[in-house]
């Protein structure tokens, strides 16, 4: 190598990570606004939560049209006539349009203190915000071509990252709320350690997968792109975090505040180095 | 024996049907650059970007060393994941012929299809051209959809010096290159991708069609010139 003389681009770069943190913290936050009518410890964060969620919704989608070379043909994505359901940016934005709609009825509920319509809406949200992790993570699934993503992990790795980046924003929202800080610890912690557990067996595939996974795994544990992976996703923001919130000190609000600071920049970490890393090494083909 | 066919995509072997293909002998290929400026002209393709490209290697110890070329370009693959990978289907495949093309006013640069395809064969037209109104947009090779359509050879076969690339259907057992799949050993652009590439290479060598280690810690010049193309840093 080094002899060739054309060098290629990386189709999704740093936008798509933001995109994949944001949308993420939307889909868990709606979560937990939903899990409230069911658990009296998160109420707290019921109207919070839902507001943040779509604060966030409405800041991933500028985000992601914004990326598109041709922003306003973003419609496109919403003609019947163009839809290709083979894609799952297909379904992603049927899935985010829904979402966004069932989010705007289940604030209406709310306000006008209809609460037996907005359980029902919660539960209907819910589903749907869970589709978003896992549209984003078949998004990378599908390109067989390339290492790291094209794994059944990435939907299941990525609606944990959903999880424990929204339970890490809810700490902030539930500041003051014992109750609901405690309930949100036990998340914190299991998502995070499903997290961990996946990213062993990615980076075990992706070691010992073929030349182009070989060098990926190099890239992202040694080489230029370890600082993101390996020390701020994998030790600063998944493996500190779960040793504070085992320790007494994560029973703590100090110590849950701080765990989420971490978590929040492992999580951000770690979407943007599979996400680049899984595009370097064809860059070079 | 039938063709093995894993999609209703698929065109290769179907009675009836064309299923054009390309030929390229790198024993004759001479590394003249010919078929890239063929294809810039045919097509006003902008600085940067390349429906053709032709990569080369140095191999070999001194004094026994050699450039060896290996012309690229879309593999108008007979399972095209840029196709399945595209939400709106601004991608699509032309049934008969096999071409797969790019329908440029619904195009929504969403770069899925760049993500997609294992070969690097598409890119993204820049926001001001001179000549031609088409921009912001994917492009791609089409292996010149309207000159094949017009009874002519693409841009760059008709134009290659040492009569390097070779075109035609791959469904005429009577076409040159069916002659030359049948009766010489080919290659193809990663066939463990699944995507039934219809480029067929006589004579590549395993170190060009493979991935390099040196890519780890690429050599400083060649990280001067991924910069100048507009790469990331490694």
């Amino acid at each position: 190598m080094g002899d060739y003389t054309i060098y290629h681009h990386i189709p999704w770069g740093g936008a798509y990570a933001i995109y994949f943190f944001t949308i993420g913290i939307a889909a868990a936050l709606f979560f937990f606004s939903a899990l409230s009518w069911a658990r009296a410890e998160f109420e707290p964060l019921r109207g919070r939560a839902a507001y943040a969620s779509f604060a966030l919704l409405a800041l991933s989608g500028l985000v992601l049209i914004g990326d598109l070379s041709q922003p306003l043909r973003f419609l496109n994505v919403l003609n019947p006539f163009y839809l290709n359901f083979s894609s799952p940016l297909a379904w992603g934005a049927l899935n985010l349009v829904s979402f966004a709609l069932v989010s705007l009825a289940y604030f209406w509920a709310m306000r006008k203190k209809r609460d037996a319509l907005a359980r029902q809406l919660s539960i209907a949200g819910a589903l749907l915000a869970l589709g978003l992790p896992v549209y984003t993570g078949f998004d990378l699934t599908v390109h067989q071509n390339r290492p790291v993503w094209n794994t059944p992990l990435m939907p299941v790795l990525f609606v944990a990252l959903s999880l424990v980046s929204g339970a890490a924003v809810a700490t902030f929202l539930a500041a003051g709320q014992e109750r609901t800080l405690r309930a949100l610890r036990p998340v914190m912690l299991w998502s995070a350690g499903a997290v961990a557990v996946m990213l062993v067996s990615l980076m075990g595939t992706t070691w010992y997968g073929g030349i182009g996974q070989e060098l990926t795994f190099m890239i992202l544990t040694t080489g230029s792109m370890s600082l993101a992976f390996m020390w701020l996703g994998v030790i600063l923001g998944t493996g500190v975090p779960i040793a504070l919130l085992l320790a007494p000190v994560g029973q703590k609000t100090s110590g849950l505040l701080v765990s989420g600071v971490l978590l929040l920049v492992g999580g951000m970490a770690l979407r943007y180095s599979i996400l680049v890393g899984g595009q370097i090494v064809q860059t070079y083909f | 024996m039938s063709e093995l066919r894993t999609s209703a995509i698929e065109t290769r072997g179907v009675p009836g049907k064309k299923r054009y293909a390309m030929v390229i002998d790198l024993r004759r290929c001479i590394g003249c650059d010919a078929c890239m400026v063929a294809c810039k002209a045919e097509y006003d393709v902008p600085l940067g970007v390349f429906r053709t490209w032709v990569p080369y290697k140095v191999v070999g110890t001194y004094p026994n060393v050699k450039k060896q070329f290996l012309p690229r370009l879309c593999n108008h693959c007979d399972d095209p994941p840029c196709v399945r990978a595209c939400p709106v289907e601004a991608t699509f495949k032309v049934e008969d012929g096999g071409f797969v093309l790019q329908r440029y006013e619904r195009c929504i640069g969403c770069k899925a299809c760049m993500a997609s395809c294992p070969y690097n064969a598409r890119f993204m037209l820049p926001r001001h051209r001179t000549y031609t109104e088409i921009t912001n947009v994917v492009d791609k090779c089409t292996f010149c959809h309207h000159r094949v359509t017009q009874g002519l050879a693409p841009a760059c076969v008709q134009t290659c010096i040492g009569r390097a690339r070779v075109f035609g259907d791959i469904n005429d057992p009577r076409s040159e290159v069916s002659y030359l799949i049948a009766n010489f050993p080919t290659q193809v652009l990663r066939p463990e991708e699944g995507t039934k590439p219809n480029v067929f290479y006589i004579g590549a060598d395993r170190n060009l069609t493979e991935h390099g280690r040196a890519i780890y810690n690429p050599p400083e010049v060649t990280e001067q010139d991924r910069k100048a193309f507009g790469g990331v840093s490694i």
